[in-house]
């Protein structure tokens, strides 16, 4: 089982000097914290608010190249949380036929956004991710935490 | 994006990267490009600190846990037989390079608008060969370039090639 999953926000985590891309089901009853660098939030970050770079950045580029043969993403699906590391796969459809290739979710999410394409979770992922602190935490958090990227 | 070979690719010139150096100040890293005809001739890109360490995994050969964003790119480029050609870097403005990554597949080209550091991370991991036009040769500022260069590297600590093991 799937559940299809929608980028909440972004936010900065001063303890571990990194970012947490929110990703919340339509029901708002899942939620899954992907922690990624800083470099990769700000890759996800031009896309949510729709910024476009003076040049290409690598996932602009990234994209220039599946169009350029007229690959299409069709979703990323986040499937497998091992040892505190996401992994994910993103489904392409080029001449007909799908192709699924391994990404790191950081990836795979601001290739999605970029593209329109669905973002899904393996419910498996939502059940191992079931850190009660962290929960906790992220509960507490006022809309207001959920602050614009500088970068 | 899709165009034709543009004229002024020709005469370019294959260079490879010869080595990469960190300026802590301003977390750029610089990319130097040397001649891949043992000509002395070297050519500097600043990037930023996440576009050199792109560049710098690939030059030492490291292998990650997990596909960074260039090895999804090549990994694409696998998944739908396209191959990685060569990447040029064609224009100079304002003190902004620009180049192009050329892919074909089945026979058909196409010319893909890049960053010099994305199209030279891929490049590296392809790998495919670096190309600049004489055109960016000719206007590129080489003003005391050399000496700034012998410089910074004196300085420069973190750089590999003055690490001993």
């Amino acid at each position: 089982m799937i559940t299809q999953m929608h980028v909440k926000g972004l936010m900065f985590d001063p303890y571990n000097n990194a970012y947490i891309v929110v990703l919340r089901d339509e029901e708002h009853s899942d939620m899954l914290p992907i922690w990624v660098g800083k470099s990769e939030a700000g890759a996800i970050s031009m896309s949510l608010e729709n910024v476009t770079p003076p040049r290409p950045l690598t996932h602009d580029f990234m994209m220039s190249f599946l169009d350029a043969f007229n690959a299409k993403v069709i979703s990323v699906v986040i499937t497998d949380l091992s040892e505190h590391t996401y992994f994910s796969k993103i489904h392409l459809m080029y001449e007909d036929s799908e192709y699924t290739v391994d990404a790191r979710p950081s990836d795979a999410i601001a290739l999605a956004l970029r593209s329109n394409a669905p973002i899904f979770a393996n419910n498996s992922v939502m059940t191992k991710q079931s850190s009660e602190e962290l929960e906790q935490w992220l509960e507490n958090l006022k809309p207001e935490d959920f602050g614009k990227l500088d970068s | 994006m899709d165009t034709v070979d543009q004229p002024n690719e020709q005469g370019s010139v294959e260079y490879r990267v010869d080595r990469i150096l960190e300026e802590a100040n301003t977390d750029t890293r610089i990319i130097v490009l040397a001649r891949q005809d043992g000509g002395l001739d070297t050519f500097p890109i600043w990037v930023g600190a996440a576009e050199g360490n792109a560049i710098k995994l690939a030059l030492d050969a490291m292998i990650t846990p997990r596909p960074m964003s260039h090895d999804l790119i090549k990994s694409f480029a696998e998944h739908l037989n396209i191959t990685i050609q060569r990447v040029v870097i064609t224009d100079v403005k304002s003190s902004t390079y620009y180049a192009t990554v050329h892919v074909v597949n089945k026979g058909l080209e196409r010319t893909i608008d890049s960053r010099p550091s994305d199209a030279i991370a891929l490049a590296l991991r392809a790998p495919c060969p670096i190309y600049i036009t004489q055109d960016v040769l000719k206007r590129r500022s080489t003003t005391n370039l050399d000496a700034w260069l012998a410089k910074l590297e004196s300085k420069d600590i973190g750089a590999p090639e003055v690490q001993e093991t």
